[in-house]
């Protein structure tokens, strides 16, 4: 950290693990000897808005948790800059995860990106997106490597169920912190959302799925009679997997659209 | 040993004021942002059996839960928030009627009614002169984590050793905010003891009364007790006010932002001082009066309408000072957005 | 969305705010089925206490008033006095229903007034991060019973038996699930219309899945609810 004082704003979806980051960075810096704040901004929903964490580290007292202008912004989803945008500033740098922010999207004067989401999925697991980007971040902020993979040990400890996960995660963060950050442009965001509703069909019947709904609860899936139903590729509100329709199997019994909690799934025979 | 620095939230630091000071019982009810506070002692109670807790059905019989403890003899208190420090209410005007050492936490939230859950100033009304008396409670603010954990320890001395009821003010930030402290563990701690004394003369309580006259008797003492223990209760924080023509007035968090801000004012030059209550009721006036010596202007700042202006204003009434009100209901202030209203009003 | 859901669900408050998996939605569906299927859209107003209720807010096509918390069914016992012709319903949760607001429930029922209060049972004070409530049952870990719910604390509440007790002979009241949609509808078309055809009290328990708070996922969830049909009964209390 080469300022007395940094003030970094993290956002992402609620579920990404924006919280967790900051908590694992926070606690670092900590336990190295600096000054530190940190507080989550919160609504009263427990799901469903975007999740954001004001971070202060200094070298001196910090009077108060939170701020008008960031140092530093990380955003992990599109949804969430608009709760940031108000705090980025010229002299703000901003990381993104650019598998999911297209690089349009942030406006700002320097932006680097990094495709945690594509670099998770593709190397271990869509949930350790968190200690990537703590990868990535601790080595911005100049937190010793090993003491931040400790506190990531010790706060996730209980998610590390086999010696292999932890290192696998470990591979992960070394990787994020080993990233080379470049200014510049960057491919599509591919990891995104679906907009509209998805139709497919076959056998008779017909699939309406409604991406901009669904939230990956799983519920059609465990409900459906005939295993019919599976989680795909393609990626819903909370940009996790939605349900695909396995037409062989499924008799259009309606039994996913009565449990589906958010009205996201609808399938008809089709009457010729 | 010198004593470490930590990495705890305000509630976290709460939860081990309580403990410091010696409270064996909480009562509770979940409501956010408070309760971290009844979880964290949960926990805490789980490894130390000589710590009780009840979550009740609701606050009204939390909060007469902890009168039940009290005058059984051990320290209890209860924390809450918004709606819940309205039905609070009810058992602390019981306490200032019968004078019990009740303890309170309460994380302000934005009002009135189920308003946010995150922050505001707006309970300061509700915990000072909340009740159907006068207001004989004593009210602490607390404006960081650090003395969050200090106030709550200073609230039981304060409540056992004078006999008001006792709540300390944090707020959602404050609650939520993981900071890095050192604790200032206490020097001295205030014992209980049973208020129904169980002896051969036996202690009849009550705070209902017939006559005007025998209930105004008993008004009059608690209000000559109030002025005598004044000077020994009341605290303030005063930070460059010898020479200020200008005077920042703020309590809790929004009084954090306002030192900071008064770095970025050019404070001494410009002659501008802050001056903090740490009691907000009864008012450290003595320390308020000598920092408003050579005072022009005041700025009273609040996240709220006007709670800490009718305070402070009570106590310089008749004064010529001009006060300016910048008032953010539910709202917080950083330092940057204090510098700013400051120097547009001049 | 159309057919995807109900006529009388507000589809501007969608998505809405609950949880992936939450209980909630999945009562308010057939609700909003059940009301849909009386055609009362237009002649109902709905109370809501405060927890996770109070996300329904904005969720149906219909008058809706956040109360305070506990207190719904109060609000509405008195809206139904200034507005006799209207249906009163009252939306909350178990903490709000069986903890502050019991007393307020219980003298509904005695005095038998004409409102259909519904209260959705998952166990938990969810929307404050899963604390025990009235209705945990013993042995049950939440952040206010670590190592489970003692029976110091009681166990679990049986809401409606108790309600049973002490309510005029016209109430009517239930216990339905969300693992059982079509009954729950049912349930839910039953107690509306005693109010409207009865004049009386109605009550309905729905027993609910909290994924986020008991941390289970889709097939867990419903694995627990069906331990939680077999402590507490579905059906009628007659």
């Amino acid at each position: 950290m080469k300022s007395k004082t940094a003030k970094i704003i993290l956002a992402g979806e609620g579920g990404q693990g924006v919280q967790t980051i900051a908590k694992i960075l926070s606690t670092t810096a900590a336990d190295e000897g600096f000054e530190v704040s940190y507080i989550p901004s919160f609504g009263v929903e427990q799901r469903g808005s975007p999740s954001i964490a004001f971070l202060t580290i200094s070298q001196g007292a910090i009077c108060y948790p939170r701020f008008d202008k960031a140092d530093l912004a990380v955003i992990l989803q599109e949804r969430a800059i608009f709760n940031v945008a108000r705090y980025i500033v010229p002299e703000t740098t901003v990381i993104f995860d650019s598998s999911t922010v297209s690089f349009d999207a942030v406006r700002a004067k320097r932006k680097f990106g990094i495709p945690a989401t594509k670099l998770a999925s593709e190397n271990l697991a869509l949930k350790s997106l968190n200690v990537l980007m703590v990868g990535a971040l601790s080595r911005l902020l100049d937190l010793p490597a090993e003491k931040t993979w400790q506190t990531i040990v010790s706060v996730l400890s209980k998610k590390f169920k086999t010696e292999e996960i932890k290192e696998r995660n470990h591979q992960i963060f070394l990787l994020g912190k080993d990233f080379e950050l470049k200014e510049g442009n960057f491919t599509e965001a591919t990891f995104v959302p679906q907009h509209g509703p998805i139709k497919t069909g076959g056998e008779g019947k017909e699939a309406i799925i409604a991406p901009d709904h669904c939230k990956s609860c799983g519920i059609c899936i465990i409900k459906c009679p005939f295993g019919a139903l599976s989680f795909g590729k393609k990626l819903g509100l909370l940009s996790s997997p939605i349900p695909e329709v396995d037409f062989k199997k499924c008799t259009a019994c309606d039994t996913c659209s009565r449990f589906c909690p958010d009205g996201a799934i609808k399938i008809k025979k089709i009457i010729k | 040993m010198p004593d470490k620095k930590i990495f705890i939230t305000g509630n976290e630091a709460a939860v081990l004021g309580a403990i410091d000071a010696g409270a064996e019982v909480m009562f509770g009810y979940p409501i956010t942002p408070a309760t971290e506070i009844l979880q964290g002692w949960v926990a805490k109670a789980e490894e130390n059996k000589k710590l009780q807790y009840l979550q009740t059905e609701d606050e009204i019989a939390a909060g007469f839960g902890v009168l039940g403890v009290l005058l059984g003899g051990k320290k209890a208190f209860t924390a809450s928030a918004g709606p819940g420090h309205i039905l609070l209410q009810d058992p602390l005007s019981m306490a200032e009627n019968l004078r019990l050492p009740f303890v309170g936490i309460m994380m302000q939230r934005g009002g009135p009614s189920t308003g946010t859950v995150n922050f505001s100033q707006q309970e300061v009304n509700l915990a000072a002169f909340g009740g159907n008396g006068d207001g004989l409670r004593i009210v602490y603010s607390a404006s960081s984590v650090g003395e969050l954990y200090e106030l709550v320890i200073q609230a039981f001395n304060t409540a056992w050793q004078y006999r008001w009821p006792t709540i300390v003010l944090g707020d959602g930030y404050l609650g939520k905010t993981r900071s890095t402290v050192l604790l200032k563990k206490p020097r001295q701690l205030i014992p209980a003891y049973p208020i129904l004394e169980e002896k051969t003369e036996p202690t009849h309580l009550r705070n209902c009364y017939s006559s005007e006259e025998s209930f105004g008797e008993v008004l009059k003492k608690n209000i000559a007790d109030w002025h005598k223990d004044k000077p020994a209760i009341v605290r303030s924080e005063s930070l460059q006010t010898e020479e200020a023509e200008t005077l920042i007035v703020a309590h809790g968090l929004v009084a954090s932002a306002a030192k900071e801000a008064i770095t970025g004012l050019n404070a001494k030059k410009n002659k501008i001082g802050l001056f903090r209550p740490i009691t907000l009721n009864p008012l450290d006036s003595d320390a308020l009066k000598k920092a408003a010596q050579k005072v022009k202007k005041i700025f009273i700042i609040e996240s709220a309408l006007n709670q800490l202006a009718r305070i402070i204003k009570y106590e310089l009434a008749g004064s010529e000072i001009e006060f300016i009100e910048i008032a953010k209901p539910a709202e917080g202030f950083t330092p940057e957005e204090i510098i700013t209203r400051i120097k547009q009003n001049g | 969305m159309d057919n995807f859901s109900p006529k009388s669900w507000n589809q501007k408050s969608k998505p809405h705010f609950f949880c992936p998996g939450c209980g909630h939605a999945i009562a308010l569906k057939q609700l909003g089925y059940a009301i849909d299927d009386l055609a009362i859209q237009q002649k109902t107003t709905i109370g809501i206490d405060i927890g996770c209720s109070l996300l329904v807010w904005d969720f149906f096509n219909i008058d809706t008033v956040q109360t305070h918390h506990g207190r719904t069914t109060p609000v509405m016992v008195g809206y139904k006095i200034a507005k006799p012709q209207r249906i009163a319903l009252a939306y909350t949760g178990d903490g709000g229903a069986y903890a502050i607001g019991l007393q307020s429930l219980v003298h509904a029922a005695f005095r038998n007034n004409p409102v259909t209060v519904i209260v959705v049972n998952n166990e938990n004070y969810a929307m404050t991060g899963g604390q025990l409530s009235p209705t945990t049952e013993t042995g049950i870990k939440t952040t206010t019973s670590p190592s489970g719910k003692d029976l110091k604390f009681g166990p679990g509440f049986k809401g409606p038996e108790l309600l049973h007790q002490i309510a005029n002979e016209k109430s009517f009241i239930a216990r339905g699930s969300i693992s059982n949609p079509v009954q729950l509808k049912n349930l839910l078309i039953k107690a509306i219309k005693n109010q409207t055809d009865n004049n009386s009290f109605s009550f309905i328990e729905i027993l609910s899945i909290c994924p986020t708070n008991w941390k289970t996922d889709a097939e867990q969830s419903f694995e627990r609810l069906k331990e939680m049909e077999k402590y507490y009964p579905i059906g009628e209390i007659k």
